[in-house]
């Protein structure tokens, strides 16, 4: 299972929440959340064969542009999943990664899903029934080694279309 | 190992971190954070830590002028409990969902009503509000009163037992009439509580909590053992992804801010500092940079790493981390659930925190004033702001020292991503079937 993960400025290490201005980066190591999830993305068989990663200011500059060329990437590299966080409880990435993984979604042949904690109302509301959103804490909360099993475990089971994602949905997404 | 102790400590971090007694207490010391830093700046400027200073400005103010600079330190440090105990009610009236500025208000009333307003005046006991109340010596019983004063006072509400306005009536005028009740109960009990302490052997509530509780929990807090387990837990909680900051805070604070309270009067008075463990001796010499002390494994990232990725987040992440923001290290590196910075990140802050204990105990570095400096203050600064000189200089050695203890742990770390960006132009680039130049968005 080939993996591609979407990240903020913030979650790949490239800056902190003032360094809102960084440009579209791909990195082909695993970053940030990406190494954090490495035992279960061995349980699962999965590999994270590259980050993308976007500061807030520069997707909320031009969203549409950020998420065609975001959209564009995965078409080049061609991953089986996309996993858009996790996002914890960031506002601004939280929803760069809802409208990415819709869009991947729709014009893409990876399937992508979303990651962020409960904080993020505005955005589940108006993404959930689209996207599959997991649940996760928000920063410095409880469950972060739980949430990222469950993000693996998704990512698995829409991977191989496991007719146990319906119930795995129920148990872990919003 | 780690799920197992995962599984045991999580569960306990969980319940500190939603137990709404802690957070009330962790919020409400928040509305005396940034007055007792003001209080503290004016304390600086008449007592900075260079010999001489008081009287080379005595010359031109003359003699008496550092008293002027003294009286913002008395308007917010001597007076602590008081922002204490409207905090803490304001903050557990949020937890109990009843309106806040009136859980506030009856939580300062009810800790006054069994205040003895007495001081001694040459011998002999006049009426008044005692500055020793309402500094750092009410602060334990001013905390049981928030709380016991917003439980009645959201008891009677739950129960229905308020004043209800005709339809018309101004909301604010409906809130004042409706909280008559509850905050009539919260006085009847503590006043029932003042007259049974009257007739106890300590004759009043405040006496009895300082004797019993706040002395000896003091006491149990200001020792090496207390601080290094805290630390230990915080970083181990911080390491599961949790703000050990926060869960450990919330228990330890208090403690520490009022050990504090108790340097900064010794400070003012001209006496020697009697606790070494406090507030300042946690923000300023436990860490360097943030939890985990990770301004050291930045310089040690710097210094001595090879692979691209690390130099890259060093170079980053060293300005934040000056000023004790380490985010991207911690999301970025990553810190969280990577067992191989495990070690040194609980190791450090342990090793600074034994040394710097040591170093104040045996009078190679002074005690801290409990002048309090914000935790972004960066590093060498603080320590010369907080105990002159000497502390700045024994910052710098435990800076370098942590920079040591990183390299090994790092350089591991160092190793395998210097063999991943090998292997990424090598062999990855076949199996993938696309190169770092695929992953540029400039011709998109």
């Amino acid at each position: 299972m080939k993996i591609v993960m979407i990240f903020d400025q913030i979650q790949s290490g490239l800056g902190t929440k003032d360094d809102t201005m960084v440009p579209l980066t791909g990195k082909k190591e695993a970053v940030g959340p990406a190494v954090m999830m490495q035992p279960y993305l061995k349980e699962t068989g999965g590999r994270v064969m590259a980050c993308l990663c976007c500061g807030n200011g520069t997707y909320l500059a031009d969203p549409d542009e950020v998420s065609r060329k975001l959209c564009a990437m995965v078409n080049k590299v061609k991953p089986d999943i996309v996993i858009c966080g996790p996002a914890f409880n960031y506002a601004d990435y939280a929803a760069m990664c809802a409208r990415v993984a819709d869009d991947i979604n729709r014009t893409t042949e990876a399937k992508a899903f979303a990651a962020m904690s409960q904080e993020n109302e505005e955005t589940i509301a108006a993404y959930k029934d689209k996207v599959m959103i997991v649940k996760t804490p928000k920063k410095g909360g409880m469950g972060l080694n739980d949430s990222l099993k469950h993000i693996c475990q998704v990512a698995k089971a829409l991977a191989d279309g496991d007719p146990g994602l319906e119930a795995l949905k129920q148990n872990v997404c919003f | 190992m780690l799920q197992k102790l995962e599984s045991f400590f999580m569960p306990l971090a969980e319940k500190i971190g939603k137990n709404k007694y802690l957070i009330a207490v962790r919020d409400g010391f928040l509305l005396s954070m940034p007055l007792l830093i003001v209080g503290s700046f004016f304390l600086l400027i008449a007592n900075f830590p260079i010999p001489g200073w008081t009287e080379f400005w005595g010359q031109f103010f003359g003699e008496n002028w550092a008293s002027y600079f003294a009286k913002p330190t008395d308007a917010t440090f001597s007076i602590m409990a008081i922002l204490a105990v409207v905090g803490i009610g304001y903050s557990f009236a949020e937890q109990m969902k009843v309106d806040r500025l009136f859980g506030a208000a009856i939580s300062l009333v009810c800790w006054f009503l069994i205040m003895p307003y007495e001081i001694l005046f040459e011998e002999s006991v006049v009426s008044g509000i005692p500055l020793g109340w309402v500094g750092s010596k009410g602060i334990f019983v001013g905390i049981i009163c928030a709380f016991l004063a917003v439980h009645v006072y959201a008891w009677v509400d739950s129960k229905g037992w308020v004043i209800k306005m005709p339809d018309g009536v101004p909301p604010t005028v409906e809130k004042s009439f409706a909280a008559l009740i509850p905050a009539g109960m919260s006085v009847l009990v503590f006043f029932v509580i003042n007259v049974i302490f009257a007739m106890t052997p300590y004759g009043n509530a405040f006496d009895f909590v300082f004797e019993i509780l706040q002395t000896p929990l003091l006491a149990l807090g200001n020792t090496l053992p207390a601080m290094v387990i805290a630390y230990i837990f915080l970083h181990f909680f911080w390491f599961f992804g949790v703000n050990g900051g926060s869960v450990v805070g919330a228990v330890f604070n208090p403690i520490l801010q009022t050990l504090s309270a108790e340097n900064l009067a010794a400070f003012q008075a001209g006496d020697a500092m009697p606790n070494i463990i406090c507030q300042q001796f946690q923000d300023l010499f436990a860490t360097f940079g943030g939890a985990g002390s990770t301004l050291s494994l930045l310089i040690a990232m710097l210094l001595f790493c090879k692979s691209k990725r690390i130099k890259e987040l060093g170079k980053l992440a060293i300005i934040p981390g000056c000023f004790g923001i380490n985010e991207p290290i911690i999301f970025g590196l990553p810190i969280l659930l990577n067992p191989m910075m495990l070690i040194p990140f609980m190791l450090v802050p342990t090793i600074n925190i034994i040394i710097s204990y040591i170093c104040m105990s045996i009078g190679l570095a002074p005690i801290c004033t409990g002048v309090a400096i914000p935790w972004t203050m960066p590093v060498i600064i603080s320590g010369f702001l907080s105990t002159g000189w000497q502390g700045a200089v024994l910052q710098a050695l435990l800076l370098i020292l942590g920079v040591f203890l990183y390299m090994p742990f790092i350089k591991m770390m160092d190793k395998q991503y210097l063999a991943d960006e090998t292997k990424g132009t090598d062999e990855t680039e076949d199996e993938d079937d696309f190169s770092l130049d695929d992953l540029s968005f400039d011709d998109m």
